[in-house]
């Protein structure tokens, strides 16, 4: 595997642009733009810039991936003109939205209604600073990450109920209802499965957690947890099955009804960068993250850059599997989905802790080799 | 990604499935979709191929299974008219069935110029491809058919003259002659003699020429009556030839013609 890390890239690009801006300088300004701290700023703010490229065009990608998958499933062929195989669709809607009128409706309160998806966006896209894509392409290992991300994720109800509030728009009002009690309820189920993920990694840091993984995946140990897991995301990511907030035929657009233009474009965006980060966060904790299986040629993992390559191939193989459950699910009732939540969710989610818990006070699987101790 | 579904209240016991069947048998059927459509999903992508070509041979039948042939694309479809001009009689009966009014009844040369002959236009930027004109059609001259392009720059550019359709006609497509099997019209043009004047109007405008204004016996009136003012002519319609059009009641100035059945 090839020893660049994302730091040492930006670190790369920011000395040798410094070189070379340098250049036109006198001597005391030369050496104090080329020094060790100028060079980190810059370097910092570069890495932040590749980190936000990435994943907008990763999260239009998945917009372009689920149009391909959903015509598939349809009978039909999804976005085919602009660009390859329509893979420039996506931009040129987000051009046609961008030249689009942003108003607010006048009775709507302007603090809420403009912070709203601004805040859905920006907390929406800081979790790809902490979420490592392969060894080293990650914003700094902090002991805590998968909290943080976890945290970072459930602000998400806030700003959505924040908007739809300011809105004044009773569909908008009603889906912001929803929202939030649909994401809070099924908060629990997925924190109660990340704990089983927890028990037997013995580690809340993310790379940790993969890197525990390297003699089996957890996905089988704690298949119970996995399904909780990505039954409470689909619920996060209010897709198809839990799309009450949405609801069309209900509520017109849900909480972001009098959201046009280009603050719709934010919102829409942002879910995407959610349904990215959910993918992500599944792959990292139940499919080895960036890893394949020991028994996979080493060719196919020594290429430069393999890590990424193959966790974006399993993130998007798992949204491709949350295309899927949208192209075959009905949308379920409030009370379904809370009973769903609360009586079948998180009972499984309590039998997975314990399971992992099981597996790692055995320790040893007899097939699958032995898990590391606890600690760590 | 099989998660259990909830029971919902109120399901009658006896139709109770199992609640993981909801979830994994949609999921299936999604998943053979998806299979199935992997290598050609059937969209045909319009402007770039077309069901006739024939590279869809096969694929496409029409109502009765028979493949469709190059250049059909189902035979009873409704779509561009084509007019035969030399058989139209100018009845209107197009124009009056048309629930859309967009027929519109224009001179065409070749009638004489007292009587001049007088065609559909169609507005298909109104028209809804009902069908009920060529229905009407009593000579059979207006029929549908499988032409379905009338994209057009300009809303001018939608109106098609009797020249173009019978362009359409001349060009052979295949035709949907829509003719609803109907119970005879036992209807009739009945006269009331006593209000008739003998004004020839309706035997000029018959479009089938099937009245003939014979000649009556001059009555003499009963004393105290006033005489009718009429030529002594009274039309009497040939009503085998007769396309029930109601041209003649229109044009009698007395208003003494009218529908029924005669004993
Ligand atoms: S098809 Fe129907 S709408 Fe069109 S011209 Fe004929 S009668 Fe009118
Ligand atoms: S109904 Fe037929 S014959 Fe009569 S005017 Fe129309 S096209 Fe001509
Ligand atoms: S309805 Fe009158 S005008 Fe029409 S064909 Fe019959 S007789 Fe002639």
């Amino acid at each position: 595997m090839s020893t660049i890390t994302l730091f040492s890239a930006s670190d790369a690009i920011a000395a040798f642009l410094l070189a070379h801006i340098a250049y036109v300088f006198p001597a005391p300004v030369k050496g104090w733009i080329t020094s060790g701290d100028v060079v980190l700023g810059l370097a910092s703010l570069i890495f932040g810039v590749i980190l936000l490229g990435a994943s907008m065009i990763n999260t239009i990608m998945l917009i372009w991936w689920e149009r391909k998958l959903l015509g598939r499933f349809m009978d039909r062929r999804g976005a085919m003109h602009v660009g390859f195989a329509g893979l420039l669709q996506n931009f040129a809607d987000g051009l046609k939205l961008f030249r689009k009128d942003t108003f607010r409706p006048s009775k709507a309160d302007s603090l809420g209604f403009w912070m709203s998806p601004t805040a859905y966006m920006v907390t929406s896209v800081v979790i790809f600073g902490i979420l490592p894509i392969s060894t080293g392409w990650n914003g700094g290992s902090l002991p805590l990450t998968l909290l943080l991300a976890l945290v970072i994720f459930s602000f998400a109800p806030l700003f959505i109920f924040l908007g739809a509030w300011a809105s004044n728009n009773k569909y908008a009002l009603i889906g912001g209802m929803r929202s939030a009690a649909q994401m809070i309820a099924y908060e629990v189920p997925i924190l109660l499965a990340v704990v089983a993920v927890v028990v037997l990694s013995g580690s809340f840091n993310l790379t940790t957690i993969v890197l525990e993984q390297r003699n089996y995946w957890f996905w089988a140990p704690l298949f119970l947890a996995l399904i909780v897991f990505l039954t409470g995301m689909l619920a996060e990511m209010e897709r198809i099955p839990f799309d009450l907030p949405e609801a069309e035929a209900e509520l017109v657009e849900g909480w972001n009804t009098e959201y046009g233009g280009m603050l719709f474009a934010f919102f829409m965006l942002a879910d995407y960068v959610r349904y990215l980060v959910g993918s992500i966060l599944v792959v990292l904790l139940f499919l080895g993250g960036w890893t394949l299986p020991t028994y996979v040629p080493s060719a196919l993992t020594s290429f430069p850059l393999a890590g990424i390559f193959w966790f974006m191939v399993k993130a998007y193989l798992v949204f491709g599997g949350f295309v899927w459950v949208r192209a075959s699910l009905p949308r379920i009732r409030t009370d379904q989905l809370l009973r769903l939540g609360w009586m079948r969710m998180v009972p499984l989610a309590l039998l997975s802790v314990v399971l992992a818990a099981l597996v790692v006070a055995a320790h040893c699987l007899p097939v699958l080799g032995c898990v590391p101790s606890m600690g760590g | 990604m099989a998660e259990p579904a909830p029971s919902p209240p109120g399901e009658a016991p006896g139709t109770e499935e199992k609640p993981l069947l909801w979830v994994t048998r949609p999921l299936a059927t999604a998943a053979r979709q998806f299979a199935k459509s992997l290598w050609r999903p059937s969209t045909v992508i319009y402007p770039f191929e077309r069901l006739e070509d024939p590279k869809f041979r096969g694929e496409v039948a029409v109502a009765s299974g028979r493949p469709i042939g190059v250049g059909e694309i189902w035979d009873n479809y409704r779509g561009v008219h084509a007019l035969n001009i030399n058989t139209c009689i100018s009845c209107n009966l197009c124009a009056f069935s048309c629930p859309d009014v967009c027929i519109e009844m224009v001179t065409v040369p070749g009638g004489d110029p007292k009587h001049p002959k007088k065609c559909p236009q169609i507005d298909y930027g109104k028209c809804s491809f009902c069908g009920f004109c060529s229905d009407a059609c009593p000579e059979g001259c207006l029929s549908m058919t499988t032409r379905y392009e009338l994209t057009a720059h300009k809303r001018e550019e939608m109106v098609y003259s009797p020249a173009k359709m019978f362009e359409v006609y001349k060009s052979k497509l295949p035709m949907n002659p829509i003719r609803v099997e109907r119970p005879k019209n036992e209807d009739q043009i009945l006269l009331d003699p006593p209000i008739c004047i003998g004004c020839n109007a309706c035997a000029r405008d018959c479009p089938t020429q099937c009245i003939t204004m014979l000649d009556i016996p001059k009555t003499t009136p009963k004393p105290g009556e006033k005489v009718p003012k009429r030529i002594w002519k009274e039309p009497v319609i040939n009503d085998s030839d007769c396309v029930r059009c109601g041209t003649c009641i229109s044009v009698c100035p007395k208003d003494c013609l009218f529908w029924g059945t005669r004993q």
